[in-house]
């Protein structure tokens, strides 16, 4: 071969520049807030519209579009990206794609796989930077999209915000990557909006919170700015760990909008209940784990640095210390958030509380890295305990007792077929290992049916799945329904299924498989505010097909044994108690119709977004 | 206690015997109006709890006015009140107020909640958020009305909102009207020890302030923070702000223009975003109500052995603040009346208080009428659940009901009940 045809000469660059606002315009042109990021580099037509995010400018308050930015313009190439402006739209269309794509790569690194983002009819996940006029952003399920807000700052308390200015959340990069992950996670667990518990919604705004927060240790030049202000101690406020700070000033409050810090008192978890609130404790857990992991990773430097006492001189720090203590705290805030990530594939598949991430984050990370050398685990399990976060069930914060329980090893296998199957998948797949075109699991879902009782529809189209691979796991599923803990006189969805391939830190390959099956119980809907008692397992496996855990959340049922009887008896009771609570506090129950009254919790959930606290 | 002797009289609709206090419950509609007359060893003394209505039963606000006025006439020709307590500023509890033969009425106290002090910098601040909010609604509701929104629907929120508005001219009467030189008091005081108190108009009534809590959580419903929640909804509506132009016309493009035409976005689509950050009034009316409603007084009357719970229309934060508390816990099972708060809504009495905390056969009353667009006001299962508890309600609504053994009815005025002391 000619070396004209090789590869070498003939690939695409890997990545594309990017320029953004690494905080928010608010800072300007403060040391370190106008960055470059890169993407990993995708055919892009004008929007940007690439292959699974597109930009589509469309402002409903006036009713008009905004030109599509073309980052393939080699005007633009040339420069690697717009500068950073808030006077021109196609530049927050470029940081709206590139913060987003930023987001949901990092999600593809922790996972193992290409997340998919095609959803219904929507092939892409869309993104209106300038939706609407108001002070919000939110993830909209049914438009699968994300839309952004623009308002005027506070006209008497704008903060270093000019009175009056226009202030958008799609040039805010905390907004963006919040809105992204709700996204994302809302493909990854359909369920986790649905106000099952009062840490279901919560999850989701902290979870949101954390992606945001561990991306900002990701620009260097922020970090090293940071770092040298704070000598090392990046917990005092900074931009560094309080959240979309623009908008918190420019909405008359005088701070940012949220903070990864706080005053570590277990009476919170049990008294906050709004979600963004409540979603800040978990937050203020991941936080405090990251801050002991990251110090205990620098203390070597320091020593080194300090000539072994430890104690930092006065005045500026070497610049060296600082790019060394920069790219340790850069890691380290990698490695937990890859940690945070990662846990989901541990998590059952409906009404999450904080302490089955807990043990999820654990078990995940315990899998892959079985020694602890960091101290991360160890620093998240103390961080959870301070803030009063205990998982039920367990005997003990010893890690130990917070790893799932593994399945008994006589547990029946996953058949030989449907490993091989997916070894072909896997093989045949190109870019998106996991999906199959729509028509084609439409196909499989029609085979089914007829089949007999599996059904898909009910619970939504899931592309994730191969439809023989469903039917298989569905087979499977039915076959050992009570063993699984769920109740064989229930239909049983078959949610996303995927095969995860992750190197582990010390080279070794760990390659598991991931299964989802769900149940809900629709009798109870209209006491439960619109809402279904849901019930579900989470199996995972390893590559042979043999079960290694089994993460359940039973629904209520004769065949299940005494004591998991109780919880699954107890976790209805708990979801009438969280409606309860709900309803005690609902400014809208009192003038409500009965329509209003049977939907509520589902429209509470639809409105959580607009309803308090905002972003 | 109780004399066995006085339960066989039919119940008289006058002034106290000296053994019973009278509770009078006024038929104003939707409002409430409560004329509590209390045995004590000066003699009977007249509490009037609110007076208001926004939407008028049989008679008119004037008229209930003027019948108060008169049932408290003493001897002398002299309409006397020993205390008035205002339980918070809505147009439903206050309106009667405006009325100008308050002038003539002699007046020894008047209790109203802490927010209503007009020297405290942080009550005069949530009084002007309520009510500029009830302003920004009020205009966004009358513009949506003639544009053509759905006239009933808009109609039942912007009552919300205009129940809400300062009412300075009733507030007016409560902080300086009256015949004679009242004494203002606002409650709770900042002591907390003050949290009980007696007064020398009252001789033996023990009356324990339970809300509105001056706690931060409870202050936040009345005043959401900066920045937070239904402000900003309110803000950003355009209705009330024409949205802002976030670019110059250089970058305005058409619908259909062809640069834009692979973004798809059907019409189904565009209408929903649209449509996005419009219709939030009946939202922010709901917040602003429940905002007013949780600085309501609530009052707990200890006359001998007989407590009376008074909660105005508290909604959760204080209810929860009060159940929270052991002592009060312990007061409220001991509760002998409860005047039903909010109209029987869902929001202003909560479960844990009819399941778990109030013992059997108390006296309820719920001033109410069936308003339209709030179907559950009162609400069913609520009512439901008290009569598993007490055969003794009665509501203004269905004066029918009202067991005649321990209710005396005059139709289309009120509804009196004795309790013994």
């Amino acid at each position: 071969m000619k070396r004209l045809e090789t590869q070498y000469v003939l690939a695409q660059p890997a990545r594309r520049p990017l320029k953004i606002f690494a905080s928010d315009p608010m800072l300007g042109r403060t040391a370190g807030n106008r960055i470059t990021v890169d993407v990993a580099n995708e055919a892009l037509r004008p929007g940007p519209q690439g292959a699974r995010v597109e930009v589509i400018d469309y402002d409903g308050a006036h009713g008009r579009f905004y030109p599509p930015v073309n980052l393939d313009d080699p005007a633009i190439l040339m420069e690697g990206g717009l500068d950073p402006t808030e006077s021109d739209p196609r530049f927050h269309q470029q940081m709206v794609y590139a913060v987003a794509m930023r987001t949901i790569e990092n999600f593809d690194r922790a996972l193992g796989r290409t997340i998919e983002l095609r959803q219904g009819g929507y092939p892409r996940l869309r993104v209106l930077p300038h939706a609407f006029h108001g002070a919000n952003a939110f993830y909209d399920r049914r438009l699968h999209a994300l839309l952004f807000g623009y308002f005027r700052a506070d006209v008497t308390d704008p903060g270093p915000n000019l009175p009056g200015q226009n202030v958008f959340t799609c040039l805010s990069h905390d907004i963006i990557a919040h809105e992204t992950t709700h996204a994302i996670v809302d493909r990854l667990r359909r369920y986790f909006l649905e106000p099952s518990n009062e840490d279901v919604l919560a999850f989701h705004e902290g979870f949101a919170d954390i992606v945001a927060l561990f991306q900002h240790f990701s620009f260097q030049a922020l970090l090293r700015e940071q770092i040298q202000r704070t000598r090392t101690d990046i917990r005092t406020p900074t931009l560094l760990v309080e959240l979309a700070r623009q908008y918190g000033y420019a909405t008359g409050s005088g701070r940012a909008l949220r903070s990864a810090l706080d005053k570590p008192d277990a009476k919170l978890y049990r008294g906050v209940s709004e979600p963004h609130a409540r979603g800040s404790i978990l937050v203020a857990a991941v936080f405090d784990a990251f801050f002991n992991t990251y110090q205990r990773r620098i203390r070597d430097l320091i020593r080194i640095a300090t000539g072994g006492t430890g104690n930092l001189p006065a005045g500026d720090l070497h610049p060296d210390l600082v790019n060394r203590v920069a790219t340790e705290a850069s890691r380290t805030a990698q490695a937990i958030l890859t940690m945070c990530i990662r846990a989901f594939d541990y998590l059952p598949p409906v009404d999450i509380t904080f302490g089955d991430y807990l043990r999820a984050l654990v078990t995940a990370d315990y899998e892959l890295i079985p020694d602890d050398e960091f101290g991360q685990r160890g620093a998240m399990i103390e961080a959870f305990r301070l803030r009063g976060i205990y998982p039920t069930h367990v005997a003990s914060l010893a890690e130990e007792s917070l790893l799932w329980q593994e399945a008994d090893h006589d547990f029946p296998p996953i058949p030989v077929e449907t490993i091989e199957m997916l070894r072909e998948l896997v093989f045949a797949a190109t870019s998106f290992s996991q999906s199959l075109p729509p028509s084609a699991s439409r196909r499989a879902e029609q085979a089914a049916q007829r089949a007999g009782g599996y059904s898909r529809t009910e619970e939504g189209a899931d592309t994730d799945l191969s439809a023989e691979m469903a039917q298989q796991l569905y087979a499977y599923a039915t076959a050992n329904a009570e063993r699984l803990l769920l109740d064989p006189a229930r239909t049983i969805a078959v949610h996303g299924f995927h095969s995860v391939f992750r190197v582990a830190p010390n080279g070794r390959l760990l390659i598991e498989l991931v299964v989802q099956f769900a149940q809900q119980d629709r009798t109870q809907a209209d006491a439960l505010g619109g809402i279904p008692l849901r019930g579900g397992t989470t199996l995972v496996a390893s590559a042979d097909g043999h079960v290694r855990y089994l993460i359940a959340k039973p629904l209520p049922s004769p065949k299940l044994d005494a004591a998991t009887r109780r919880e699954a008896d107890a976790r209805l009771e708990r979801q009438r108690g969280y409606v309860a609570m709900c309803d005690a506090t609902d400014a809208r129950l009192a003038y409500a119709d009965d329509a209003y009254l049977r939907q509520r919790m589902a429209l509470r959930m639809n409105l959580s977004a607009l309803h308090d606290g905002a972003v | 206690m109780a004399r066995a002797g006085a339960r066989k009289n039919k119940p008289k609709p006058q002034a106290a015997d000296g053994q019973h206090i009278a509770v009078r419950m006024y038929n104003v509609g939707f409002g409430d109006a409560f004329l509590l007359t209390i045995p004590t060893a000066a003699g009977p003394r007249k509490v009037l709890f609110d007076c208001g209505s926004i939407k008028a039963a049989a008679r008119p606000i004037g008229d209930i006015v003027r019948q108060i006025v008169d049932d408290v006439r003493d001897a002398d020709g002299v309409p006397r009140i020993d205390v008035v307590v205002a339980t918070h500023r809505h147009r439903d509890h206050v309106a009667g107020f405006e009325s100008a033969l308050w002038k003539d009425v002699e007046v020894r106290e008047v209790w109203m909640p802490w927010t209503e002090d007009p020297t405290d910098p942080a009550a005069r601040h949530i009084r002007e958020t309520q009510s500029s909010l009830a302003l920004c609604l009020d205009t966004a509701f009358q513009r949506q009305a003639s544009a053509g929104g759905p006239p009933a629907a808009v109609a039942g929120w912007r009552e919300l909102a205009l129940n809400a508005l300062s009412n300075d001219k009733a507030m007016a009467t409560l902080h300086s009207g009256f015949r004679g030189d009242a004494l203002r008091r606002f409650l709770p005081t900042k002591q907390p020890e003050q949290q009980t108190i007696k007064t020398d108009v009252l001789p033996g009534v023990i009356v324990h302030v339970m809300g509105p809590s001056r706690s931060e959580t409870v202050i936040r419903d009345m005043d959401p923070p900066a920045g937070q929640s239904y402000l900003r909804l309110m803000d950003s509506t355009s209705l009330t702000v024409s949205p802002p132009d976030p670019f110059n016309e250089d970058w305005w493009m058409p619908l259909g223009d062809a640069n834009v035409a692979h973004l798809a976005l059907s019409d189904a689509d565009r209408q929903a975003v649209d449509a996005v950050g419009q219709g939030l009034e009946p939202l922010v009316a709901v917040a602003l109500d429940k905002a007013v409603n949780g600085t309501s007084l609530m009052l707990m009357l200890q006359v001998g052995d007989a407590y009376l719970l008074c909660p105005g229309d508290a909604q959760w934060g204080t209810w929860e603040a009060a159940l929270g508390n052991p002592e009060w816990r312990a007061l409220m099972r001991r509760t002998v009346f409860y005047k039903i708060g909010h109209h029987g809504s869902h929001n202003a009495t909560p479960v844990e208080f009819v399941e778990h905390v109030v013992g059997r056969d108390f006296w309820a009353m719920a001033s109410t009428t069936h308003v339209d667009q709030w179907p559950n006001i009162p609400r069913a299962p609520l009512l439901t659940a008290l009569g598993e508890r007490t055969t003794k309600i009665a509501r203004t609504d269905r004066p029918q009901d009202a067991p005649s053994a321990d209710f005396h009815v005059e139709p289309g005025l009120y509804i009196e009940t004795k309790i013994p002391v």
